[in-house]
């Protein structure tokens, strides 16, 4: 379902992404864990077509190198901080795209689908007329899913799902999606910091370090090897091989 | 050595501009191709008519509405010197028709409405709203540059045109309370000697001042810099470049309609 190979990124000298090759099944959930500006969003980026890669190919969904246009009918993307869009009300981001090109639901359509979604996402539809800046931080994240969803696609994203969310919603949110993955059989790739999503959401886990993936496995096996790397990252150690001034 | 540093930082700082111009000529090309590619935003577009033209009214009104009286007072003093007070509601309209009121309605508009555009278009990037879009399936450059820049051509030559009636206005009423002119002889100066091509070249001027200022307010909110920093650079920076094109293209125009 998701294929990167060879992939390599670079923003000037540096090189962010080292030629990294991985697959993700149809229906796995792969979450990616790295420290803090070791790129992750940007191989998140490189997979959506926001970023172009210096070299390497990737194939999203049976569309090789799409662009995001082109590929936004087969994924669903939850951005960090939820990128909901400000001047539209909560019911109109969630049906953005079903509300625009040749297919486009009407408005009652829309507005009937975007309340089903907050419904998937535990919100009620008094929520569907507030507008993002309305809504605390957990709802946001909440819409957000609920936006990536709407049109129920193949491939799922999730950059830092729960970044800047109390440990309770975190729970919530990393619940939430893995729920929403499997109802919709997604292939799904998940960003994090966050051991708690690691152990929640992850069938496999990926450790990038210095621009590749360094170790590959199970959340079981993530929290339990030896390794000093995966170590010191999951268990927060200050101490180890992964430098603390980044 | 302070030579040498000189001529180098003066290269380097000629290289940046051109640079900067290369990329705002590529980025109006790119925003006149998206115009005439379906579909057009049509909800954007009268969000943004409202926000650009009806909600400048007040400012770019009371701007004129002073200019008008100060260009009254001011042609009256110059004129009196050669007996000539007579000329002060024909000179007063066309100076406010041909170059005040879109020149300084521009300046107005500039300040309040590219500085908006930057801020509200570099915020959308920094929270990820634009990647957002792309992963909508939306083009940011349809869903955001283009619905501004036709609103902002659009409803600048109507903003200039009241404008402009305003201005006459305040120079009526200082010429009636202050200078002792009779009221009705004073509108038939004005309407007498102002000729069609007065009123429309200012009009012209307005689309083309307009389109001036959503452009920079987009291409500065669309390549803005991280952080709030990043977002206040980017407003300031839309200004200033709308407040010298405007006056660039001010020119350029004045040279184009009017020169013999």
């Amino acid at each position: 379902m998701i294929r990167a190979r060879d992939i390599h990124k670079s923003f000037g000298a540096k090189k962010v992404l080292r030629g990294i090759s991985f697959e993700v099944e149809k229906g796995e959930s792969l979450v990616v864990i790295g420290g803090s500006g070791t790129g992750k969003s940007v191989l998140l980026k490189c997979l959506l077509g926001l970023e172009r890669a210096n070299a390497g190919t990737v194939e999203v969904a049976g569309l090789t190198d799409p662009k995001p246009q082109i590929l936004a009918a087969q994924v669903g993307m939850l951005f960090q901080g939820g990128a909901l869009f400000d001047s539209l009300p909560v019911w109109q981001n969630i049906a953005f795209r079903l509300m625009r090109g040749r297919a486009r639901l009407s408005h009652s359509d829309a507005q009937a689908l975007a309340i089903e979604k907050l419904a998937r996402v535990g919100l009620g539809p008094e929520t569907a007329h507030l507008f993002p800046a309305e809504l605390s931080g957990g709802m946001q994240k909440r819409v957000g899913l609920a936006r990536a969803i709407a049109g129920d696609p193949p491939v799922l994203f999730f950059d830092e799902p729960t970044a800047g969310l109390d440990p309770i919603m975190a729970a919530v949110i990393n619940a939430l999606i893995r729920e929403v993955v499997s109802d919709l059989g997604a292939t799904a790739v998940t960003i994090t910091h966050d051991m708690r999503t690691v152990h929640d959401v992850a069938d496999r886990v990926a450790m990038l370090h210095e621009g590749n993936f360094y170790w590959q496995g199970s959340a079981r096996e993530a929290f339990e090897t030896d390794d000093p790397v995966m170590r010191q990252f999951t268990q927060g150690l200050t101490e180890g091989p992964i430098p603390t001034l980044r | 050595m302070t030579v040498f540093a000189t001529l180098g930082a003066t290269g380097r700082a000629t290289a940046g501009i051109l640079g900067t111009m290369g990329r705002v000529i590529a980025f109006t090309g790119q925003a006149l191709m998206w115009t005439f590619r379906p579909p057009l935003h049509w909800r954007e577009l009268l969000v943004q008519l409202v926000q650009i033209g009806w909600l400048s009214l007040p400012v770019v009104g009371l701007t004129a509405l002073f200019t008008g009286g100060a260009l009254a007072l001011q042609i009256y003093a110059g004129s009196a010197r050669f007996s000539a007070e007579f000329a002060v509601p024909s000179i007063t309209a066309i100076g406010m028709v041909r170059e005040l009121g879109p020149v300084l309605g521009g300046l107005m508009v500039a300040a309040r409405v590219a500085s908006s555009i930057a801020a509200e278009i570099g915020t959308m990037k920094v929270s990820e709203q634009i990647d957002a879009l792309r992963t909508l399936a939306v083009e940011p450059m349809q869903y955001l540059t283009v619905p501004r820049l036709l609103a902002a051509t659009l409803a600048m030559p109507v903003l200039v045109a009241v404008g402009d009636a305003i201005g006459i206005l305040g120079g009526y009423a200082v010429g009636v309370s202050r200078l002792g002119f009779d009221g009705p002889t004073y509108l038939r100066n004005t309407l007498d000697f102002l000729e069609f091509w007065d009123v429309g070249s200012g009009m012209v001027k307005g689309a083309v001042f307009g389109f001036l200022v959503a452009l920079s307010g987009c291409y500065f909110g669309m390549h803005s810099g991280r952080g709030a920093q990043g977002v206040g650079e980017a407003t300031k920076s839309a200004v200033v470049l709308a407040s010298i094109l405007i006056l660039t293209a001010n020119y350029l125009l004045t040279e184009a309609f009017f020169s013999a």
